[in-house]
């Protein structure tokens, strides 16, 4: 019964992430550009994995293994106190830490990444070295192209490291299209299973969802992977499902008040 | 007395692990050429086999030496850091992980193996990445003090090793000291530069000549000081590499006695934009692509 009614009750959670939302946007629209649609998307991702209460990241890992999408990390651990929230605005601006792609000189941050498909590799490194404690690590869907995240789904599954946890961000865009278009990923899930890997589905908007799968996987004895189905572009009418919203350049002040009016409203 | 870089290299990181339990091998596939084997079986849980994939293996020996290790990534020049160059520099340089990246098989020495085999842009790739070390050892006795000294910087760096077994030359007590540069020789009316065994077999040509020998084997950083001080007295300058005269080291000296204004002779000689060959001798393949002719 209680299961159900979860169904229909908003998870604490929401509200958070709507904030943030909001927080990213404003700091894209402030640095003039970034890289907003992915960030929509993987926003609730990284708020179930930091404030979901599975993790501890005094001791755990967090990889972003998809670098571009740096401004939804850094509105998170502004949140938290990482550093002062304040401080968003300057992102991407000359002499900030808070650079384009994510990097290690922000508080927080383990990796620095920008260059797709390494992440995993290198969360894969961390979890053989730190066998106790959990690492989680966040790549996209259209990062699984480059051949590097096979190679490294294949030595985690060799080493048996079942505290690393994949999360992948399946909106179905990136840069210059859909993924489908560019080049078709398959089947995510059975490619992962083949490989020896513990594979889950979830919505990645829902934290009710999120938060339990997320706790299961942490015990897990082979590594996980949750393919999380979000939308490219979450909460702004027309960024949803529209890839040019990949890297924004210059948002409009009028599409900047409506996508705030939208945020607040949805 | 003829002994193998690779070998002791192999030998030094096992010695080294008794004492040092922070030092890891992460290696993809080729245990037994860098003589792992020992190091392998007596460390099973510190020794990492990756397989044939180097970018991953970068990205793994990253990730380790976050946890506080100190990782050696073991491989062929050819293939590491050629196949996973972005991910050295970004996983290992620019989040500054405490890798070795050890690239075997550098130079046209790798002989019969031929071209895909002979590594002559390496020096080119890691000497022009920020936070990277390159070390470039001359023979077998260098090679383990610089394996000494690297498992203890905590920094990155590259290590060039070559394929064959070399003579150990050089009778002096050679110190590796990184940014260091060290006189192998005295003499007055010409200075040769160089790294890695090919300055071995100048050593012997030279030997009785008025001519001054320096061992840059500390690549990057480049002991400009030495440098300096030889080529300002001899007024004549010739670099020899078992490497692409392109991105060269040949060309960072240029640079700095263009720099400094130094007026001197300059002759820089390395391997002039080609691919290698096979052949049985390495020393045909130096006399064929490196132009040694008579000193």
């Amino acid at each position: 019964m209680i299961k159900m009614w979860n169904k229909f009750r908003k998870h604490p959670l929401e509200k958070v992430s709507k904030e943030l939302r909001l927080d990213l946007l404003e700091m894209i629209y402030a640095a003039g550009g970034g890289h907003i649609g992915g960030s929509l998307s993987s926003l609730d991702l990284m708020v179930a994995v930091y404030m979901g209460k599975a993790f501890d990241f005094k001791k755990d890992h967090f990889v972003l293994s998809a670098g571009h999408l740096a401004g939804a990390l850094y509105v998170v651990l502004a949140r938290l106190g990482y550093f002062p929230r304040s401080e968003l605005k300057n992102y991407s601006g000359l002499g900030s830490r808070l650079q384009g792609h994510v990097s290690i000189d922000v508080p927080g941050v383990e990796y620095s990444s920008g260059s797709l498909g390494q992440g995993l590799s290198f969360a894969s490194g961390l979890a053989l070295g730190d066998k106790k404690r959990t690492v989680v690590c966040l790549t996209s869907d259209g990062e699984h192209q480059e051949g590097q995240i096979w190679e490294a789904a294949m030595l985690a599954s060799k080493y048996k490291l079942g505290n690393l946890i994949n999360i992948v961000d399946v909106n179905n865009y990136q840069i210059d299209g859909s993924t489908d278009e560019i080049m078709p990923l398959g089947k995510l899930g059975q490619k992962y299973i083949s490989f020896g890997w513990t594979v889950k589905n979830v919505d990645g908007h829902n934290f009710w969802q999120l938060t339990k799968v997320l706790k299961k996987a942490k015990n897990d004895e082979y590594p996980t992977c949750i393919l999380a189905r979000t939308i490219f572009g979450k909460g702004v009418s027309f960024m949803q499902y529209d890839w040019r919203y990949h890297d924004v350049k210059k948002l409009e002040e009028r599409l900047y008040l409506r996508a705030k009016e939208e945020i607040k409203n949805g | 007395m003829v002994r193998s870089m690779r070998q002791t290299f192999g030998e030094a990181v096992y010695k080294i692990a008794k004492n040092n339990p922070r030092i890891y091998v992460v290696n993809a596939d080729l245990k037994s050429s860098l003589f792992l084997n020992k190091f392998a079986r007596r460390y099973p849980k510190r020794f990492i086999e990756c397989g044939v994939a180097e970018q991953n293996a970068a990205g793994v020996a990253a990730g380790l030496a976050k946890t506080g290790k100190t990782v050696f990534l073991t491989s062929f020049a050819c293939f590491s850091p050629a196949i996973n160059w972005a991910a050295i520099k970004q996983s290992i340089a620019y989040n500054k992980a405490d890798v070795k990246i050890v690239g075997s098989h550098a130079g046209l020495m790798s002989g019969e193996l031929g071209a895909t085999h002979q590594m002559l842009e390496d020096v080119a790739l890691m000497r022009t990445m920020p936070n990277m070390e390159v070390v470039a050892p001359i023979d077998a006795i260098e090679t383990e003090k610089a394996v000494r000294v690297l498992a203890n910087s905590r920094k990155p760096a590259y290590l060039r090793l070559v394929r064959p077994a070399t003579l150990t030359w050089f009778p002096r007590k050679l110190s590796v000291v990184i940014g260091k540069s060290e006189v192998l020789k005295r003499g007055k009316k010409m200075t040769i530069l160089g790294y890695g065994p090919i300055l071995g077999m100048v050593w012997d040509k030279v030997k009785d000549k008025d001519i001054e020998l320096i061992n840059c084997s500390s690549i990057k950083p480049l002991d400009e000081e030495t440098i300096l001080k030889s080529v300002k007295k001899t007024k004549n300058c010739l670099v020899i590499e078992d490497h692409q005269k392109n991105g060269g080291v040949g060309e960072a000296i240029a640079s700095l006695i263009l720099r400094k204004g130094v007026k001197c002779k300059f002759k820089h000689w390395g391997v002039e934009d080609k691919f290698g060959e096979s052949s049985r001798d390495y020393n045909e393949l130096w006399k064929k692509y490196i132009l040694v002719k008579s000193l």
